[in-house]
């Protein structure tokens, strides 16, 4: 300690020792000492040398350092001093007075020295890796340096620090915890060393925006009380920013997570005018500036349309016009508000309608763009907020034909609104007042209102003015080259080049791609003499931009001529230029606009934004035509009458080419559809074909499958018939051993389904034919007894007929014997008329009965047939019992046959299942493990095959 | 627009196995037919719906060239899900799967869903892993699988809408902490609205399923 005092104290006795020595001795102690409080004492010395003696202690101490910062981790106040020190020395921003008055280049050799210092420390990667893994200790003492540290390393050497801390695993993910520090100094510089870090590092912007900074950013800012917050919010909102700009990934990030909702309450600032301190004014334009950077012309036109659409629906755009209209707003607030309302609503279709229709609280309440022009064309308002009431009234245009019309409206004979003030009448104010700002503002006004618009181009063309009493009205064109021709005499407060540049702007817009316009303006004869005037004459430094804006109008009225005007045909216009200009010296004079100074820094971007006044000159819009037309009208000077003629032509045969082109284009139209349609149906029948083809190698593979079946069984059928034993087949037949045992099993099962069967249908049988005996027997005894009557009948018949008989012979022997007697007696008439009688009644007698005989006899014949045919029946009744009872012999000997099978196969199985436990028990025997049984079984089966085969074949 | 849930998701895999083109089916329905290779991460978001909840996907689609490793590494911690993808016809893609899932295990939290994707289906001819391969892949390691086209839209929407179940499921089984933002799943401002609603809206459904 007593050294110290002799460095830092009062003077003592004796040869001081130097700064370096000092500085060399308390590297000594720091990188020997065994001692951990002698470590932290020498390294707390060096900490506060550490200021004045920068550049020893920076040089002599930065490894012991680094190595102290490696190994004492667990005592966290060396761990402070070693990084206080590490920041004295890497660290530039010195707020403190230098000692003296020393020259002035001290602070640029200070930067020089923290860049050098910065170098060596991230010489070693792992140096700020290790600086990270120290930022997680929460310890005051150690984080706290810590992140000014690595804050300062990057201020330093920003993108190695960036690049190292990218790859270092979870670096960028580990410093984002610090915002969520409840110690506000942390947090707060936790912040600044996330500004630097994101600095321009598009892949660390991502990864902090991965991880929620946004709503944690968002979040502090409302905590913070938003605009009204202190410094914090500005630098969330600074590191918003870096977050944000130029990074598409982040913006569109930023509009999916519904962050722009968020942001609107940032703007509800309102009229209560608690005063604008400075900090709410940087914070509220920081916070314009947000809403910019998602809104940007320079962004891709779907994000920025995303994002406006949802400004608008999110009623952000809303606030921000009540902002526009409200009183006391701090100029340079307004002008940015202007601005961003701008951006907003450019080439946006509703929220350019809202816009329209927003009015200003004013008594009578007039349109907001009314008010805004009023300022624009107004000298004693600021520059700025002239350009962007200028701009607001561009992008309110862009790609706004309805807005165009409506504006241009308002100078219309018809539709002029005496009472009120218009847009289009300040502009025409503004185009002709004593103010060259004005007049340039109002000139590249009106002509946004005609950009891209034919319409309104010839609309305009209809507006008169009327310039002093007595004298006839003058139309708006006329008048804008009147007043160009006035040079030098033209009076103006501001720069007379600045109108001229305005009104040749507007007119170059106005006639361009409007043949009418051209003709208007060549109709005037003062118009080309003018113009040609201006190209030819030798004029100054300042006037030459004029000369080339005179000469692109010039060219514009060649370019677009439709040669009605004889004296200014685009042949004549030519020759003119010819003859009084010289096409070279037209050319170059043409060629002016774009290698002037200004023009490329318009070019960039659509805001009109000019350092100073003079130099508001190129108007963003403009340059693109100027793009546009230069190379066109070039072409076309320099061009001869011949060539023109020659282009002429070849222009028609090009469109007699043309059509015939179109005509084949046609034809090959036609046949590609028919190509398409062939094509089409080649698909449908090659997949046709495909799927035929499946199908019949489907088919193929059944039949063969079938095949192999029939194989299969012929196989087995001539293994049945054949003997046993043949080896070769036996080895085959055995490959088949299991299968077959599963047939085997399905046939045992088939055979009993089928004895089933049969013994159900032997039953059936059994009992139709006991049914049939029961009702056959009667049936038979019937008809037995039946013709036993019929004998008896046809019995009793036989001997009617035989008593019959014998009384007719006897009758015929009485009448014999009579005949004989009656031959004697011939003279007895009487008794010979009785006896007639006697006969006549016994033949008719006989007559009768012979009749009777015969019907009895056809009786008895009818009756034998019916026996007949009852014989019959008896006997087919008979030999169906007969058939039936052999049927069912037959069964009962099926039924036996397959009982017995049956029998076979069982005892087929009891055998193998007796081989299976003989096996298992010698496995057993052998010490094998018995496994699953039905493994083993198959397993069994394959072993025994030749065995098995042998049996079945014996059973079959 | 109100989600009930916020799902980060990332995916990975080789350069040019069409990382970025699924992202732009899925986003924005189109197919980009050139290479753009990407540089570190590009964002993307979309709206979708399950089990009736809006569910906004907030997408990170990563390089896939070796230089940007360590950039991407910083996203698996706080991604509830990762698209694998592997290109159908480059089999060196496939093979360096278990790198990426190495990777991805290391640096991610442990409930991190990966759905495995072979993308690039629609060039049949010029295949060079089978289907059954990646399957087999994704077996083997509990993953989900499917394959897609970005160039023909096949199964990108469900490749993305699947992730989102499994994410959703595991948060009904109560296996993530979804009060914890690094898990990379974010409860919707008004969840607990949209809850009740849809528990009516369903009931009403079942009602109508039962007169019909
Ligand atoms: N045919 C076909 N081509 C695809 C498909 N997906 C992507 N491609 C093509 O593959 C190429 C690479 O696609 P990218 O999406 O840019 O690849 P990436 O994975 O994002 O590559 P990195 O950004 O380098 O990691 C492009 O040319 C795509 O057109 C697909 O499904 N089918
Ligand atoms: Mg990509």
């Amino acid at each position: 300690m007593d050294f110290l005092r002799g460095v830092m104290g009062s003077k003592p006795a004796g040869p001081q020792p130097t700064g370096a020595e000092t500085i060399q001795k308390l590297c000594d102690r720091v990188a020997s000492s065994t001692l951990l409080e002698d470590r932290r004492d020498a390294v707390r010395a060096l900490k506060s040398l550490s200021k004045k003696y920068r550049l020893e202690v920076g040089t002599m101490s930065m490894d012991h350092l680094v190595r102290i910062l490696q190994t004492d981790r667990s005592d966290t106040e060396i761990l402070g001093y070693a990084l206080d020190t590490l920041y004295n020395i890497v660290c530039n921003d010195e707020e403190e007075e230098q000692d003296d008055s020393e020259e002035e280049n001290q602070q640029k050799q200070e930067d020089d020295l923290g860049a050098q210092f910065t170098d060596k420390f991230i010489q070693e990667p792992e140096n700020i890796t290790l600086l990270l893994t120290l930022l997680e200790e929460f310890d005051f003492h150690v984080r706290w340096p810590g992140v000014k540290l690595l804050t300062a390393l990057l201020k330093s050497q920003c993108a190695q620090v960036q690049g190292i801390v990218l790859v270092s695993p979870m670096g960028v993910s580990r410093l984002m915890d610090l915002l969520a520090d409840s110690r506000e100094v942390i947090r707060n510089d936790g912040l600044l060393l996330l500004q630097q870090l994101t600095k321009g590092n598009a892949a660390i912007q991502k990864i902090v925006a991965f991880e929620n900074a946004f709503e944690r950013l968002l979040d502090i800012i409302t905590e913070e009380g938003s605009s009204d917050g202190g410094i914090v919010v500005e630098d969330c909102l600074l590191l918003l920013l870096n977050l944000l700009k130029n990074n598409s990934s982040n913006q569109n990030f930023f509009k999916e997570g519904s962050y722009i909702q968020k942001m609107k309450p940032w703007f509800e600032v309102g009229d209560d005018n608690s005063g604008w301190s400075a900090q709410k004014v940087t914070n509220l334009h920081l916070m314009l500036q947000l809403v910019r950077v998602l809104v940007s012309p320079v962004n891709s036109p779907g994000a920025t349309a995303s994002c406006q659409k949802a400004m608008f629906q999110c009623g952000l755009l809303q606030q921000l016009c009540t902002i526009l209209m409200a009183t006391g707003v701090p100029a340079d607030i307004l002008t940015e508000t202007i601005n961003t309302v701008s951006e907003v609503i450019r080439g946006s279709e509703v929220n350019q309608d809202y816009f329209a229709s927003v009015n200003a609280p004013s008594n009578p309440p007039r349109p907001a763009i009314v008010v805004l022009l009023m300022s624009m064309v107004n000298e004693r308002q600021p520059f700025v907020l002239r350009c962007a009431v200028l701009y607001c009234f561009q992008c309110f245009l862009y790609k706004n034909q309805k807005g165009q019309g409506e504006i241009v409206a308002t100078l219309l004979p018809s539709t002029i609104d005496a009472n009120s003030i218009s847009a289009g009448q300040l502009l025409c104010g503004g185009l002709f007042s004593a103010d060259s700002l004005s007049n340039w503002c109002a000139a590249v006004a009106l002509a946004h209102a005609l950009q891209d618009n034919l319409t309104q181009k010839e609309q305009l063309l209809r507006v008169q003015l009327a310039t002093s009493l007595g004298k006839p009205p003058v139309s708006l064109l006329q008048q804008c080259t009147n007043i160009l021709s006035q040079g030098d005499k033209l009076n103006r407060r501001g720069s007379r080049v600045q109108t001229k540049v305005g009104l040749l702007m507007l007119l170059c817009t106005w006639i361009s791609n409007c043949p009418i316009a051209v003709m208007h303006f060549l109709h005037n004869q003062d118009n080309v003499p003018f113009l040609t005037g201006q190209i030819s004459e030798n004029l100054g430094e300042d006037e030459r931009l004029v000369q080339g804006l005179c000469a692109l109008l010039l060219g514009i009225c060649i370019y677009y001529n439709d040669n009605s005007l004889e004296n200014y045909t685009k042949e004549k216009l030519k020759q003119l230029i010819e003859k009084r200009i010289g096409k070279e010296n037209f050319v170059e004079k043409l060629a002016f606009i774009t290698k002037h100074e200004l023009y490329s820094r318009a070019a960039q971007k659509p805001q009109p934004a000019f350092s100073t006044p003079e130099h508001m000159l190129f108007d963003h819009e403009f340059t693109k035509l100027v793009k546009e037309l230069e190379g066109m009208i070039t072409k076309a000077v320099l061009r001869s009458s011949e060539e023109e003629k020659k282009e002429e032509e070849v222009k028609k045969t090009l469109e007699q080419h043309d059509s015939i082109v179109t005509q084949y284009k046609e034809l090959i139209r036609e046949q590609d559809s028919q190509i398409n349609e062939l094509k089409k149906q080649v698909t449908a029948l090659t997949s046709q074909t495909e799927n035929l083809e499946s199908t019949i190698t489907q088919q193929l593979s059944q039949i063969q499958q079938h095949k192999d079946q029939y194989n299969i069984l012929k196989l087995k059928l001539g293994k049945d018939t054949q003997q046993a034993g043949n080896q070769a087949e036996a080895a085959h037949v055995n490959g088949l051993q299991p299968e077959e045992l599963s047939q085997l099993r399905e046939r045992l099962e088939e055979v009993q389904r089928q004895n089933q069967l049969l013994q159900t249908q032997l039953t059936e049988k059994d009992s139709l034919i006991t049914s049939l005996k029961a009702e056959g027997v009667p049936s038979v005894e019937d008809s037995t007894s039946e013709v036993t009557e019929l004998r008896k009948e046809v019995e009793g018949l036989k001997a009617q007929l035989q008593s019959q008989t014998a009384e007719i012979t006897q009758l015929q022997n009485e009448r014999q014997e009579l005949l004989r007697g009656s031959e004697p007696t011939v003279a007895v008439p009487a008794e010979e008329s009785v006896y007639k009688e006697k006969i006549a009644e016994l033949e008719s007698r006989l007559s009768a009965q012979t009749t009777e005989n015969q019907k009895l006899k056809g009786e008895v014949k009818t009756l034998l047939e019916s026996k007949e045919s009852m014989e019959k029946d008896l006997a087919s009744a008979t030999s169906t019992s007969a058939i039936l009872q052999a049927e069912k012999n037959k069964l009962q000997q099926e039924v036996q046959e397959s009982k017995k099978e049956q029998d076979d196969l069982l005892m087929l199985l009891a055998d193998q299942d007796q081989k299976i436990l003989n096996l298992k028990q010698r496995l057993k025997d052998l010490g094998e493990p018995i496994e699953d049984e039905d493994e083993l079984d198959s397993r069994d089966q394959f072993e025994d095959d030749d065995e098995e085969e042998e049996e079945e074949e014996c059973d079959e | 627009m109100a989600y009930a849930y916020l799902f980060k998701y990332i995916i990975i895999g080789d350069t040019g196995v069409g990382k970025s083109c699924l992202l732009l089916q899925f986003t924005d329905k189109r197919f980009q037919p050139v290479h753009d290779l990407t540089i570190g991460v590009e964002f993307g978001a979309r709206m979708i719906t399950i089990d009736g909840k809006q569910i906004k996907l907030q997408i990170w689609d990563t390089a896939g060239q070796e230089s940007f490793r360590s950039i991407t590494r910083s996203y698996y911690r706080g991604a509830a899900g990762a698209l694998l993808v592997y290109d159908i016809t480059r089999r060196d893609t496939f093979n360096h799967l278990t790198t990426w899932l190495e990777d991805a295990r290391q640096h991610s939290n442990s409930n991190m869903v990966i759905m495995l994707i072979g993308n690039k289906s629609d060039l049949e001819s010029r295949r060079e892993v089978k289907k059954e391969e990646g399957e087999a892949f994704a077996r083997e390691h509990g993953l989900i699988f499917m394959e897609t086209s970005a160039k023909t839209a096949s199964n990108v929407e469900e490749a993305f809408i699947n992730t989102a179940k499994e994410i959703y499921e595991k948060i009904q089984e109560g296996v993530f902490d979804i009060n914890n933002e690094a898990n990379g799943i974010k409860i919707g401002p008004q969840h607990a609205a949209t809850n009740s609603t849809m528990g009516g809206s369903q009931g009403g459904q079942q009602a109508g399923g039962g007169c019909c």
